[in-house]
C-alpha cells in the first residue's frame, strides 16, 4: 500500500506556539483523520485516526480514544489511546493507563503504568553506557 | 543462558497440601532470602518468596514474588504479583501484575497480566500481555505440523493469483494507487 506525502509546514490553524519550549504544535482532533507521512518540526497531538508515518522533532501524543496504526518516532511519546506499528523515542515512552500499544519499541526510557496493554517487544537504548545515574 | 530444567517441571503438589487457590492477602508461608544469601538451583514455592541475594536458576512461587534492591537474580521468574526493585535477568511470568520499580531493571521476556513499569526503571525484552498467564503449565505445544495450514494455503492460492492480474494492466487502476 502506498501513502501519500502530507506536507505540513504551516498549518495555520493548528500551529500554534507552545508556550513552554517554543515549539510549533500540531494538534488534530477527534474527528480528524491522517493517513500519509507527517515529518513535523515540533510536538504532533494525534486524535481520531492516523495511518501512516509520524516523525517529529518534538514529542508526539496520542489522546485517548485515538486510533493509530503508523511507524512513530520523536522525543516523548504518550500513549493514551491506541497504538499500532513501530514506535521509537528518543528519549521517552509514557503508556497510560488506558493505554494500547501493540507493536515493537525503542526508547530510553520507559514508563508504563498500571492498565495499560502492551505486546511486543521493548528495547531500551544506552542504558548500558549511561554514566550519570537514573 | 544457562538455566537448565533437569526434569522435574511440574512443582510437587500432593493432597495434603492446601490448593493454590487460597486467597492471596498478606504473605503466607513465604520465604526471604536476604542480600547475603544464595540460592542456585530451582525452587519451587507454595506461597510468596522475597529475594535479596544472589539467585540462579528457577523461582516458581504460588504466591508473589519481591526481588529487593541489592539483589540479583539470573533466574526465570513465575510467580502472582511479582515485583521487582533489583536486577533481573531472565524470563518472567507474572499471572497478575509485574511491576518494575525505579530502581528496578529487567532484562528478558515477559508474560503478564499486567504490567507496570515506573520511569526511570530498565527494561528490555518481548512483552506479552493476556488476561491469565497460565504460569505453571509449560508453553503450548505447537500444532501438528503439515497438516492444516497447507490446504488452505493451497485453496487461496488460486484466488490471489487471480487477484493482481486485472491491476497489473497499466495505468487503468487510476482510483487504487499501487506502488
Amino acid at each position: 500500500m502506498d501513502v501519500q506525502e502530507a506536507v505540513a509546514e504551516s498549518t495555520p490553524a493548528e500551529a500554534a506556539q507552545d508556550k513552554k519550549d517554543g515549539l510549533r504544535r500540531f494538534t488534530m482532533g477527534p474527528n480528524d483523520s491522517l493517513e500519509g507521512k507527517l515529518t513535523y518540526d515540533g510536538h504532533v497531538h494525534v486524535d481520531g485516526r492516523a495511518e501512516g508515518e509520524l516523525r517529529v522533532s518534538g514529542n508526539i501524543e496520542v489522546a485517548s480514544g485515538a486510533k493509530v496504526k503508523a511507524f512513530l518516532e520523536a522525543s516523548n511519546v504518550t500513549i493514551k489511546g491506541d497504538v499500532e506499528g513501530t514506535l521509537n523515542a528518543r528519549d521517552k515512552l509514557v503508556l497510560g493507563k488506558n493505554a494500547k500499544m501493540s507493536g515493537d519499541v525503542t526508547v530510553r526510557r520507559l514508563q508504563i503504568e498500571d492498565g495499560a496493554s502492551l505486546n511486543g517487544h521493548v528495547r531500551m537504548g544506552d542504558f548500558e553506557h549511561q554514566g550519570s545515574g537514573g | 543462558m544457562s538455566t537448565r530444567a533437569p526434569g522435574a517441571r511440574v512443582p510437587g503438589k500432593t493432597a495434603d497440601q492446601p490448593p493454590p487457590e487460597t486467597p492471596t492477602t498478606g504473605r503466607r508461608g513465604g520465604i526471604t532470602l536476604g542480600p547475603r544469601d544464595r540460592l542456585i538451583g530451582e525452587l519451587h514455592i507454595d506461597g510468596d518468596v522475597r529475594l535479596g541475594g544472589t539467585v540462579q536458576g528457577e523461582i516458581h512461587a504460588t504466591g508473589d514474588v519481591e526481588v529487593d534492591d541489592e539483589a540479583k537474580v539470573n533466574a526465570s521468574l513465575a510467580g502472582g504479583d511479582i515485583n521487582i526493585r533489583g536486577s533481573v535477568s531472565g524470563p518472567v511470568i507474572a499471572r497478575k501484575r509485574l511491576v518494575v520499580a525505579r530502581s528496578g531493571s529487567l532484562i528478558g521476556d515477559v508474560r503478564v497480566a499486567r504490567l507496570v513499569i515506573q520511569d526511570g526503571a530498565t527494561f528490555s525484552g518481548n512483552v506479552s500481555m493476556g488476561p491469565q498467564p497460565d504460569a505453571f503449565t509449560p508453553a503450548p505445544e505447537p500444532a501438528p505440523a503439515g497438516a492444516a495450514p497447507e490446504p488452505v494455503a493451497a485453496a487461496q492460492a488460486p484466488d490471489m493469483a487471480a487477484e493482481p492480474q486485472p491491476t497489473r494492466t497499466d495505468g487503468k487502476a487510476k482510483g487504487k494507487p499501487k506502488r
